[in-house]
């Protein structure tokens, strides 16, 4: 595939952003199976849900650790947890590939401003949570 | 008994999400607005919950459709990537702003601004494609123009104007999101239909593309705080995929003015939800 052609960048994008799609969701259906076929929920999400005054902020074990720790486990909710972040990985590394897909194009000035795109919203999703103005 | 509840909860939420997905595609809005509303009034499920599930709605749409549109070249890739800087900064200072101001004013607010854009778009309802302005300016330095194929072989050419205008919508859009955890994608489209001037099925296909980076930027803090339920996540997430492609299907064959038509009507509920949840009558 020639990377100078326009063309080429709409179906490498296309491409990334049906990869996504489709890994998240084989993701999400695996944690579903295992969610009905043993009902084992953790108990958490499910005395929750329809649970109005319980407050939920910060019920969940939303660490790193506790997502991985679930996962060796084969958790229903750890691996739906997982299949939500790739889910929403998939917006964020398609402007990290148009940066390089701009750049092959020879479009510098698109190149700046990928950039810029991918700095707010990386700063968004990892900074933004541990600053405390953005906490209500 | 628990277990069967837990299946009929499950199978709801994806037909539901299924039907979000479909309108939310073609429009180039975030499933939330059908998604938020089935949660918390028919299923009785908490808001946080229903925030963070439509957040993850609006990116399943905006990816699962935008993969089609892409390709199809129905969607303006410069167009989108230039108006992200203003949507993620957007985002950015809605989040911030969220904490300290009472949704209810902004939502009433944000809700006659929609309201008020149905004039506008009403007496634009018959319109298929828009009189192509000169490519000038900032426009031209940006390159924000484009071409794509009609279903029946035409290919039309366009030109965007009033780049900065364009902007300015778009930072309102991003500011909606990080606010109420919507994509924004009403904003959006109002923005590149009635300021740039682009055809009805680039601003949604556009919009659609860049709903699921607002999206993203507010994640990271709903996700921080708990609020993304896999119960409640799995079930839409998988609905809104399985809608998006039909959806994207659908889009690519229908005509501009059908578009734009099921977009009008879907603003006016928007706006008019966007309201009553102000005045407290619903959600």
């Amino acid at each position: 595939m020639n990377l100078k052609d326009p063309e080429a960048m709409n179906e490498i994008i296309g491409n990334v952003l049906r990869v996504g799609v489709i890994v998240s969701a084989a993701i999400i259906l695996v944690g579903v199976i295992l969610l009905v076929a043993n009902s084992g929920l953790s108990g958490t999400a499910s005395s929750l849900v329809y649970n109005q005054n319980q407050i939920p902020h910060g019920t969940f074990d939303v660490s790193l650790a506790g997502l991985l720790k679930g996962l060796t486990t084969l958790q229903p909710d750890s691996l739906i947890e997982l299949g939500a972040i790739v889910l929403i990985a998939t917006p964020v590394s398609r402007v990290l590939i148009s940066v390089f897909l701009f750049a092959a194009e020879g479009d510098r000035l698109y190149v700046y401003i990928t950039i810029v795109v991918l700095a707010l919203l990386l700063f968004s999703i990892l900074v933004t949570p541990f600053i405390p103005l953005f906490h209500a | 008994m628990f277990r069967l509840i837990v299946i009929e909860f499950l199978i709801i939420l994806f037909l539901v999400s299924i039907f979000a997905g479909v309108f939310g595609s073609i429009v180039g809005i975030g499933g939330g607005v059908v998604v938020i509303p089935v949660l918390t009034l028919l299923l009785g499920v908490n808001i946080h919950f229903a925030i963070g599930a439509s957040i993850v709605s609006i990116i399943g749409t905006s990816s699962g459709a935008a993969s089609v549109y892409v390709k199809d070249k129905m969607t303006n890739l410069r167009v989108g990537m230039f108006l992200e800087l203003a949507t993620t900064s957007g985002a950015i200072a809605g989040a911030a702003i969220a904490a300290y101001l009472n949704s209810a004013v902004l939502e009433l607010i944000f809700g006659s601004i929609l309201l008020i854009s149905l004039v506008p778009m009403v007496t634009k309802i018959g319109e298929d494609i828009p009189k192509n302005p000169e490519l000038k300016d900032l426009s031209k330095r940006l390159s924000l123009k484009g071409s794509y194929t009609e279903p029946n072989g035409s290919v039309v050419n366009y030109n965007a104007t009033r780049p900065k205008t364009g902007l300015f919508g778009m930072v309102i859009a991003g500011m909606l999101s990080g606010l109420l955890g919507i994509g924004g994608g009403a904003f959006k489209v109002l923005s590149m239909d009635l300021a740039m001037k682009l055809p009805m099925k680039v601003s949604t296909t556009t919009s659609n593309f860049m709903i699921g980076v607002t999206a993203a930027a507010s994640a990271g803090i709903y996700y921080a705080r708990g609020d993304v339920n896999p119960l409640i996540v799995a079930p839409v997430a998988l609905g809104i995929l399985v809608g998006a492609a039909l959806g994207a299907r659908l889009l690519v064959r229908a005509r501009n003015p059908t578009i734009r038509k099921v977009f009008v009507v879907i603003l006016a509920v928007v706006a008019v939800e966007m309201i009553l949840t102000a005045e407290g009558i619903a959600v």
